[in-house]
């Protein structure tokens, strides 16, 4: 039986107890066998692979609970910027989660909760969820642009740029984080239960960018608003087209680690810490499915979580001369030049006329539209007409994704167009 | 039911009216009159038939009634045209490939009215090299007297093909910039609120959104 301790009891030594004195170090280091360690390591880097007990085990010399017994040796020990691995295991809010979302048990807990850190709560690149993140993003990304080129073949270029923001861009993976019920911690730190979402925000963080280049003239960009060109856009832009933004000076800590994060410092600055954080999470997930489950798990999950969200393509598309846009695509396609006719109308001679005008190409009609003029009606119906030609879908047709498979069938090529109208 | 039954061909023929028939006053006049010199008249008048669809069948026998509301055709519904050739729905539809063939030969009665007579110009490309040489010359000489659509009369053309063709100076660009800051002036609030208003439909217009 041991002697109670009564100045241990006060509320300062609660708070700075860190939470992993519950079970020993020593035993959880000594107990872990060494070949699942090894392939942690070689498989993922894993926070398995390497607790902070090791990380900060010049501090722990004197950890053992007959040593601690001066206050103020507690308070030496340093805490840790996010909660210990271990605690993962004993939060019913991370099982909760990792039950809601039907993972595998495959994942561990513990790589849930370090898909929960973010890099401003936890700098460590072993225990926050860049590097899952940065996995599953390129996954993302991968899949979404696959799966809309595929399915919308004629989509010009900057509307399938305006498409994969949608569905993988910052602000739909935030949307999808909230409907997973993920919550935000109010502030990182050891004692934060690990099923909540950690990040700071007045720490850096880092996005996720799989390819992407700073451009010499962005801050010429930025203040007199040059144009850039759809092309320029394509290469060195990020894959949502938009500017990559130039890092900004920021004093290079040097705290010794031995993986460098140098990458993840490349792009410090974060409009929006919270969505960041929330987006990054998603990934991190991703990220976390495909190293322990595989692709084709990865790619199930994206399908339907990601892919399977609604997203009314024809609401992108924003056209200056559709009438002129219309005719080269008639001329170029060697159909008949576009008529407006007449279909209907009402009120001519009243203050709301309606008319309804179809455009056809002969004895075809392209599209139709109503409008309070027939210049409107007109103009309306040649935007739906473009519409139409833009949002060609094969239907469901296979993904280049698909013949990763063991048993896959040879692949069949797919529609590809010849590109967008250029008027 | 029976008096509604008598009244449809009226009601046909009144909507017909309505549909096809736009530049005759004469039939205008009837067909958007929609009062009677008396109330009695007026109702007997504004009573519908209604759609048929929701008359009993001849056979007297139940049947579903099919009568959607009148809706916009969706974008995503690919007309046959912009269809690719390698498209299976191109093979699977064949009536429609046949009509599109033998429909050149049919007669043009059965497409609608073009919305303006306009719509049936051809290009008649008709402006020589020369002419437009000239065309230059004129309107760099006296732009106010050689104006676009004067120009545009005198060589038989569009003023958007003069537009090409012709730039004016600068200081006649500057003289006509100040004439319409001027008028746009005198413009009170309602006419300057109704322009802004117009230029806010056409963006939203070309969004799609309106």
């Amino acid at each position: 039986m041991k002697r109670i301790r009564y100045q241990q009891l006060s509320r300062q030594w609660l708070a700075t107890t860190p939470a992993r004195s519950a079970t020993p170090s020593q035993v959880s280091r000594l107990s872990r066998p060494a070949p699942t360690a090894l392939h942690c390591q070689r498989r993922c880097q894993s926070s398995t692979s390497i607790t902070p007990d090791e990380v900060f085990s010049e501090a722990e010399v004197h950890d053992s609970p007959e040593e601690s017994t001066n206050i103020h040796e507690v308070r030496s020990k340093p805490l840790l910027p996010s909660p210990h691995p271990d605690r993962a295991l004993r939060s019913a809010k991370l099982a909760a989660l990792h039950a809601r979302l039907s993972l595998s048990s495959k994942i561990p807990r513990q790589v849930l909760a370090r898909a929960l850190v973010d890099p401003s709560a936890d700098a460590h690149p072993k225990f926050n969820n860049a590097n899952l993140a940065f996995v599953g993003a390129s996954l993302l990304q991968y899949h979404t642009s696959e799966w809309l080129v595929t399915r919308y073949p004629r989509l010009p270029m900057s509307i399938l740029f305006a498409a994969m923001k949608g569905y993988a861009g910052d602000p739909a993976l935030h949307r999808i984080a909230r409907a997973w019920g993920v919550e935000a911690a109010a502030a990182p730190g050891e004692e934060v239960d690990p099923g909540y979402l950690q990040f700071s925000h007045n720490n850096p963080t880092v996005k996720m960018h799989k390819w992407g280049y700073a451009r010499a003239e962005s801050k010429e960009l930025n203040k007199y608003k040059w144009r850039r060109g759809m092309s320029s856009r394509i290469v060195l832009d990020d894959p949502f087209g938009n500017l990559v933004d130039e890092p900004e000076d920021i004093p290079q800590e040097t705290d010794g680690l031995e993986v460098s994060d140098a990458r993840n410092k490349k792009d410090l600055v974060v409009q929006n810490v919270d969505k960041n954080a929330h987006a990054n999470f998603v990934r991190a997930v991703v990220g976390a499915i495909y190293l322990h489950c595989g692709s084709e798990t990865a790619k199930t999950f994206i399908k339907s979580h990601v892919l399977s969200r609604q997203l009314d393509l024809s609401n992108l598309f924003n056209f200056s001369l559709p009438q002129r846009e219309l005719t080269r695509l008639c001329a170029r396609e060697n159909f008949d030049p576009p008529v407006a006719r007449l279909l209907s109308e009402t009120g001519r001679l009243s203050r709301t006329p309606v008319y309804v005008v179809g455009i056809y190409s002969g004895y075809d009609k392209l599209g139709e539209a109503a409008g309070p003029s027939l210049d409107a009606a007109k103009s309306a119906a040649a935007i739906n007409a473009l519409k139409s030609w833009y949002l060609y879908s094969p239907g469901e047709v296979g993904l280049p994704s698909d013949t990763f498979a063991e048993d896959a069938a040879p692949w069949k090529p797919v529609y590809v167009d010849i590109g967008e109208i250029i008027s | 039911m029976e008096t509604r039954q008598a009244l449809r061909p009226l009601g046909s023929s009144l909507s017909h009216a309505t549909s096809s028939v736009t530049r005759s006053p004469a039939f205008r006049s009837i067909a958007s009159r929609r009062h009677q010199s008396t109330t009695s008249r007026t109702k007997k008048m504004l009573k519908i038939p209604p759609h048929p669809d929701f008359l009993t069948p001849q056979s007297g026998q139940n049947h579903i009634i099919y009568n959607p509301p009148a809706a916009a055709p969706s974008v995503y519904h690919t007309p046959f045209k912009f269809l690719p050739k390698s498209d299976p729905r191109r093979q699977a539809n064949l009536s429609q490939l046949v009509r599109s063939s033998t429909d050149l030969h049919a007669s043009r009665s059965s497409l609608p009215p073009v919305s303006r007579a306009t719509e049936n110009r051809e290009k008649k490309y008709n402006v020589t090299r020369e002419q437009v040489e000239e065309m230059r010359h004129l309107r760099a000489s006296d732009p106010v007297t050689w104006s676009v659509h004067k120009l545009a009369e005198k060589f038989q053309c569009g003023p958007f093909f003069v537009m090409m063709c012709c730039k004016a100076s600068p200081e006649h660009k500057e003289k006509e910039r100040q004439r319409l800051e001027a008028i746009k002036a005198r413009w009170g609030p309602v006419r300057t609120k109704a322009r802004e208003e117009r230029q806010k439909r056409k963006v939203l217009l070309a969004q799609g959104a309106l």
